[in-house]
């Protein structure tokens, strides 16, 4: 026995999903009860996850086998720094939202939704957890399609008839690319006949199949890819992510996009490792253009935007290209860079939808164009904003400046230079767009009705936790050395 | 235009797929990477690890029972998603298209339903609990109660199932997979093993046996149980007209 | 060459492709919804065809029966969960289907996005 402590990321898995069922119950007894009851059920989980910090080795994993059936015959889940630190990443921006969930959807969603809405946020957040931690690749699929499934919902959770037909759009390209993610799984299976990931990573090497393997990786980039918006494939982003409940937007844009990013890390060093690499080269380096030409793209959509979460939602297409970018690099300074740009950019990302619903709660104001003036009214709306802002165009002492600084360096190291100089004017681009609408909001005069002279904040439950968000990116920009020493011995550990 | 990019990009992407295919160990060797690596195991030690006959129960609920919690979760994460698309009927009794229309259906087929049902219903039970010995299980049992309720509301319609299967049983009831499955994992813990281990460290060798027989029943039940309502829940979501839910005048 | 060997595989992709070709070219929702079906069965297919073994057996356990003479019974757990999915996937999909048809009256996906485009200009 090596401590209880062991038990904890699968009960941290889990225990949401035992929440999600019990709420239907609970709403038939009681159903102001549901909101709080969500939350108590992630703060759970999140609090077990506190339980864990300093127990998992840097440089190692924690391997935990489900029922005890040793790795290959059964699932195992392999807790790595990085997989934990995404983990605890979902638990504390999920919870922020959970929060923030309860007035918003009072009142933007129908009565009897309330109840789906939180079971399916429950299963959307716990699914993210076992994602980024889970060993087998079956596995992973499985708590992929309960992210999918509860994501696509969640979009049209309003009823609203744009938000159904953003929602069906999103489905359209998101189920066929589960299924690819299913074929890609049964193609590594029927050559290596296992599905355990390290188990997997010792066979792939030299198994005769060349072509099948090239294929199952190329198969499972593309698929991962859709999930994850990047460039080409990014066309439901837009769309699902602006229509959403704000609260889902910060849920599907800040973290969502990103796990599924990670899973092609996963898959690249996980399964297909350094051993093997001679066979996913030309994959990986098509996902870097794919990379570079979202950074650029995101960006020069966003400053187009007149929607103010349109703007943002394109702004993710570009922050996904640099989680992509990261990754291709090859290196444990792009992998770090990504892994830590996952946080960074979910947090700010997470806290910049949520200034965009505070607005939306109070005023119904969507477009750029009605913020202008807007801090006599929601002064602290509008500093959260732009301490997100600040984050997500990457300048010290942000956590974005942490993560981009190693993202550049990475790319610099691997002597891919013109993706350096891509990464870089993204963060230009990235601060056109953020700095228009600063600008609106300082220090333009507001037009005539749009905003009164009268302070008239978001409520403190949807105050609070953006608050929390625009200053943890702060508290990660300042304190990132107490993380980046590990992340990088993990990152190594996978090299 | 569109339509021959299209086309063009299907038949390149079939012949890739057709390549590698070709490139594949030939089907049913018994010499294929997958017969030779892990599932020697599985048939040689399934009946006396997992004490399951049928080898594919036993991979489901045992070896790979984490997958299972998670497709549990899939189907009720689907309920809940149609649920939040399509709401939920309020407390009482739903309205429904045989007594919209005023079309009732002819007397034999709703006396052939009513005799038909109860046996289908026995039928799925007889599925669930033989699935640790036979093809069958909980899902299978599950989706063969679905569609004794969707015969049953495609004659007598919405309201007269409603009143069958009324929203407090299936409130309760939804989540029973998802339940089951999260303290039988617990007890595993509980009983000194891992999450979801059905042989407790704890309990003595000679009743480990009895013990794993019964928590796969147990969790075949919950599987069967929970499935059956979300399938209900959802056909009656999906059957349900707009605006259905105002009392009758 | 495998290819003939292999045919059900063969047969899968095909179907895969056929069912991709139904989600992107197809105008009725319901339709794509079917192209999706068909994908998710011609993986299932596949995925089937890898646990096959010559001359197998199911893989059950009765009296006087060599385990070694029963076909995989890892891959037909996998597609248990596998349908599961792609019936979720499905009951979603057809109960948007049901909102867009109650909201657009159409499930035409070309009159859909054209609407789109007038309430954005």
């Amino acid at each position: 026995m090596s401590g209880a402590y062991r038990h904890f990321p699968i009960l941290m898995v889990t225990i949401p999903f035992f929440g999600a069922a019990l709420l239907p119950f609970l709403a038939y007894l009681r159903r102001k009860a549901v909101p709080w009851a969500s939350a108590f059920f992630l703060a759970i989980s999140g609090g077990l996850g506190t339980f864990l910090v300093g127990k998992i080795p840097p440089g190692g994993h924690l391997s935990y086998p489900l029922g005890g059936w040793e790795p290959p015959y059964g699932i195992e889940l392999r807790v790595d720094f990085s997989g934990y630190f995404l983990m605890m990443a979902v638990a504390g921006i999920s919870l922020a939202a959970v929060i923030y969930s309860r007035r918003y959807i009072e009142k933007e969603v129908e009565g009897g939704r309330i109840t789906a809405y939180y079971v399916l946020f429950l299963l959307m957040s716990a699914s993210m957890m076992g994602f980024v931690i889970t060993g087998d690749v079956f596995n992973l699929f499985v708590m992929m399609e309960i992210l999918s499934i509860s994501s696509y919902a969640l979009v049209a959770v309003t009823g609203n008839r744009n938000a159904v037909r953003a929602a069906f759009k999103y489905l359209l390209m998101g189920a066929p690319s589960s299924i690819m993610v299913l074929l890609g799984v049964g193609l590594l299976y029927s050559v290596t006949g296992t599905l355990n990931m390290a188990d997997l990573a010792a066979r792939v090497g030299d198994t005769g199949y060349r072509e099948v393997l090239i294929a199952s990786y190329a198969i499972l980039v593309l698929a991962f890819m859709v999930k994850a918006a990047v460039f080409p494939l990014h066309l439901w982003l837009p769309d699902a992510h602006s229509i959403a409940p704000s609260p889902i937007s910060a849920m599907l844009s800040g973290l969502v996009v990103a796990v599924s990013a990670f899973a092609v890390a996963r898959i690249t060093f996980s399964v297909f490792t350094v051993h093997a690499w001679g066979l996913v080269g030309t994959t990986l380096e098509a996902l870097a253009v794919a990379g570079a030409a979202a950074v650029l793209f995101g960006g020069i959509m966003a400053i187009y935007q007149k929607d103010f979460k349109m703007m943002i939602a394109y702004s993710t297409i570009s922050h996904m290209g640099y989680v992509v970018l990261g990754i291709t690099a090859l290196n444990p300074e792009g992998i770090t860079g990504a892994v830590y740009h996952i946080l960074d950019h979910g947090i700010a990302k997470a806290c910049l939808f949520m200034c965009a619903g505070n607005f939306i709660y109070r005023k119904g104001f969507r477009k750029i164009e009605q913020l202008k003036g807007a801090w006599r009214e929601m002064p602290w709306t509008c500093f959260a904003f732009s301490l997100a802002a600040w984050s997500i165009i990457g300048l010290p002492p942000s956590a974005g400046f942490i993560s981009k600084w190693y993202l550049v360096y990475g790319s610099v190291r691997a002597g891919k230079v013109p993706y350096a100089v891509v990464l870089l004017v993204g963060s230009i681009l990235a601060a056109v767009y953020c700095f228009r609408v600063v600008y609106y909001m300082f220090f333009q005069p507001a037009k005539e009705g749009d905003w009164g002279e009268r302070l008239s904040e978001a409520p403190a439950s949807m105050s609070v936790p953006t608050w929390a968000l625009s200053l943890a990116t702060l508290f990660f920009g300042v304190f990132s050395y107490l993380f980046l020493d590990s992340l990088l011995k993990a990152a190594a550990q996978l090299l | 235009m569109k339509r021959l990019v299209s086309l063009l990009f299907i038949g390149a992407l079939a012949l890739l797929l057709l390549y590698v295919v070709s490139k594949m160990p030939p089907m049913g060797e018994p010499t294929n990477p997958t017969m030779t690596h892990v599932v020697p195991r599985y048939l040689e030690k399934s009946e006396g690890e997992a004490h399951a006959r049928n080898v594919v129960t036993g991979v489901i609920i045992n070896y790979r029972g984490f997958d299972t919690l998670g497709e549990v979760t899939v189907i009720y994460c689907a309920l809940a998603a149609v649920l939040a698309v399509l709401g939920r009927e309020k407390r009482g009794r739903i309205r429904d298209y045989v007594e919209l229309s005023g079309i009732p259906s002819s007397v034999i087929v709703r006396t052939m339903v009513a005799l038909v049902v109860p046996f289908i219903v026995l039928f799925s039970l007889y599925v669930i609990l033989h699935g640790e010995m036979s093809p069958g299980g909980g899902f299978q049992g599950g989706a063969v109660i679905g569609a004794s309720m969707i015969i049953f509301t495609t004659v007598f319609g919405l309201h007269l199932s409603s009143v069958k299967v009324p929203l407090k049983v299936r409130a309760a009831l939804e989540g029973s997979a998802v339940i089951t499955f999260f303290l039988v994992g617990i007890a595993g813990i509980l009983g000194g093993g891992n999450f979801l281990a059905y042989a407790w460290p704890r309990v003595s060798q000679s009743l480990q046996p009895a013990l794993v027989t019964w928590l796969t029943v147990l969790v075949e039940v919950g599987i069967g149980l929970g499935g059956a309502m979300v399938f209900v829940s959802i056909l009656f979501a999906m059957v349900r007209e707009e605006g259905a839910d105002e009392p009758l005048a | 060459m495998n290819l003939w060997h292999n045919f059900h595989y063969a047969v899968a992709m095909v179907l895969f492709c056929v069912g991709l070709y139904a989600v992107i070219m197809r105008r009725n929702i319901i339709k794509k919804i079917i192209g999706i079906n068909i994908m998710e069965t011609s993986v299932f297919l596949f995925l089937i065809s890898i646990g096959y073994r010559k001359g197998g057996v199911a893989p059950v356990h009765v009296e006087g029966l060599d385990p070694s003479r029963m076909v995989n019974p890892l891959p037909q757990s996998l597609i248990l969960t596998g349908i599961v999915v792609a019936v979720s996937i499905t009951a979603l999909a057809l109960s948007l289907a049901i909102l867009l048809y109650r909201q657009f009256g159409t499930l035409d996906v070309n009159r859909l996005f054209r609407e789109e485009e007038e309430e954005a200009g």
